[in-house]
């Protein structure tokens, strides 16, 4: 989807569909959300098929949704693609878990991944982007959204415990998850896309589990982590490791190579706005809570109202779906003036909820953080300028807002 | 990636089409015919691996992950069985 969004026009809210793939793939969903944020701020959509649900875009309403699992459960689902189809791994996956078990599990999890803990990662994490970053700078069109998917995997494979040989075929598969209709990653119906690509990686993680549990070996990676913790004192199921370890790959792979694009794509765009992060690279931390805020690359997640509640004006009844769109949080003009503006000097981009917000914080935020600040360093530091060498290309997903071709040229930095 | 749907024989025979149809009823706690699909009746990857491990278990055929998904019907499915057992 386009991130600047482009001229105003007429948005007929009955009308809308925020579940059309091209609406994404081609178009501008920006105005559409402003205008939902105006003028129903509850929004109520059925689609062809019958089912219905609804959404809301305000900040604070996404934040009350996503916050407070008594009113809004994660129980049933917590992905729109899988709208209206109870989560068969309810209460298992810890993704689809509400407090109090979700704390249980996640504290021993998080544990891992502090900011204190992935900070003895730094060092490998800026030799992978070096050499990540190298084929770019002889001056030849490098496409940096399709080369930015292999990102995480580089970054995150050893900590994950995952050997390299393997990566590719995982990128392929957590890829087909988020966007089952795109045409890079469709294979068959979008159904058996989905299918596919869950069968494949739940059984990855099970065989690793059991060929661990076989050979013995251990290690202080987080796969094997799984295999150890006792949260409220019994280990974890094997279907509980197997689908957890799923939901670790796909949150790992699926968002930051998203971010890296979008936030280089604005860049770009505002020449001014580089070399600005070039002559004072302590505003990079900044500048990545801004590409965090700018992208939002998870776009929304969904949660199923428990109770009838009041929200934004209006009543979800009980059982109903209703998706709090992130993407729409991050450009609220009461929470951030002139929302459509990239400023890496934004004072309080920080407050950005691009991942996401209670109980369900993004468990990998420290070191997707810790990733991205490393890569605008190397970037800035070694890149003089960037230019576009072709048009981006949009991921066709309204779950993940991103790319999957973004073409670039760049040129040394002569006086780093 | 292919996109095109698989070709699955549909010359197996009618026993093993039924026979089929009857473990994919068993996992999907719903009625199912030969030519019903996957995904229609409720199939999602979790009964998909139940299906496969029985099908291992009962023919020795181990059927491919996509194969699978992407033949969708019990007749199909049963065409992958029998192609499996000839071990062509």
């Amino acid at each position: 989807m386009r991130l600047t969004p482009g001229p105003p026009r007429e948005i007929d809210l009955d009308g809308v569909d925020l579940f059309d793939l091209d609406l994404y793939t081609e178009g501008d969903p920006h105005p559409v959300w402003d205008a939902m944020r105006e003028r129903a701020p509850l929004h109520h959509q059925v689609l062809p098929d019958g089912r219905e649900f609804w959404s809301v875009t305000r900040f604070e309403d996404v934040c009350r949704v996503l916050g407070d699992h008594r009113e809004f459960t994660s129980e049933r689902g917590t992905v729109p693609t899988h709208l209206g189809t109870d989560d068969v791994a309810a209460g298992v996956l810890l993704t689809s878990t509400d407090p109090p078990r979700h704390t249980e599990v996640r504290r021993p999890l998080g544990a891992k991944l502090t900011a204190r803990a992935v900070k003895s990662w730094e060092d490998s994490i800026r030799r992978t982007i070096v050499r990540f970053l190298a084929p770019a700078l002889d001056g030849e069109p490098f496409d940096l959204a399709e080369q930015a998917l292999l990102l995480p995997a580089l970054v995150t494979g050893p900590l994950l415990g995952i050997p390299e040989k393997d990566w590719a075929e995982l990128v392929q598969l957590t890829a087909m998850v988020t966007a089952p209709s795109d045409p890079h990653f469709r294979t068959g119906s979008e159904a058996a896309t989905l299918a596919i690509a869950h069968h494949e990686l739940v059984t990855y993680v099970r065989e690793w589990v059991l060929s661990r549990r076989k050979s013995g070996f251990e290690d202080d990676s987080l796969l094997h982590h799984l295999m150890n913790v006792r949260p409220g004192g019994a280990p974890l199921t094997d279907e509980e490791i197997a689908l957890d370890g799923y939901s670790i790959l796909l949150g790992a792979n699926v968002t930051t190579p998203h971010t890296v694009s979008g936030t280089v794509h604005a860049l770009m765009e505002r020449p001014e706005q580089f070399d600005k992060a070039q002559a004072d690279p302590t505003l990079i931390p900044n500048l990545v809570e801004e590409g965090l805020r700018w992208t939002s690359a998870a776009c929304n997640f969904m949660r199923y109202a428990v109770d009838d509640v009041e929200i934004a004006g209006g009543t979800i009844p009980a059982r109903g779906a209703v998706v709090a769109w992130i993407g729409s949080a991050n450009r609220d003009a009461s929470r951030f003036p002139d929302p459509h503006t990239f400023d890496i000097t934004r004072a309080n981009a920080k407050r950005q909820v691009a991942f996401g917000f209670g109980p369900h914080f993004c468990i990998g935020a420290p070191l997707a953080r810790l990733t991205l600040r490393v890569f605008f360093e190397e970037l800035l530091q070694h890149f003089g300028s960037i230019e576009p060498a072709g048009e981006p290309q949009h991921l066709r997903s309204y779950f993940i807002a991103g790319m999957t071709h973004l073409p670039i040229t760049a040129q040394k930095r002569r006086t780093p | 990636m292919a996109m095109e749907q698989q070709a699955a024989p549909s010359s197996a025979p009618v026993a093993l089409v039924q026979e089929t149809a009857a473990l994919w009823s068993q996992c999907l706690g719903v009625e199912v015919k030969a030519e019903d699909d996957f995904f229609a009746l409720g199939g999602n990857s979790l009964t998909g691996i139940k299906i496969i491990e029985r099908i291992f278990e009962d023919h020795g055929v181990q059927l491919s992950v996509r194969d699978f998904y992407l033949a969708g019907t019990p007749a199909r499915i049963a065409g992958l069985i029998e192609q499996g057992r000839a071990g062509t």
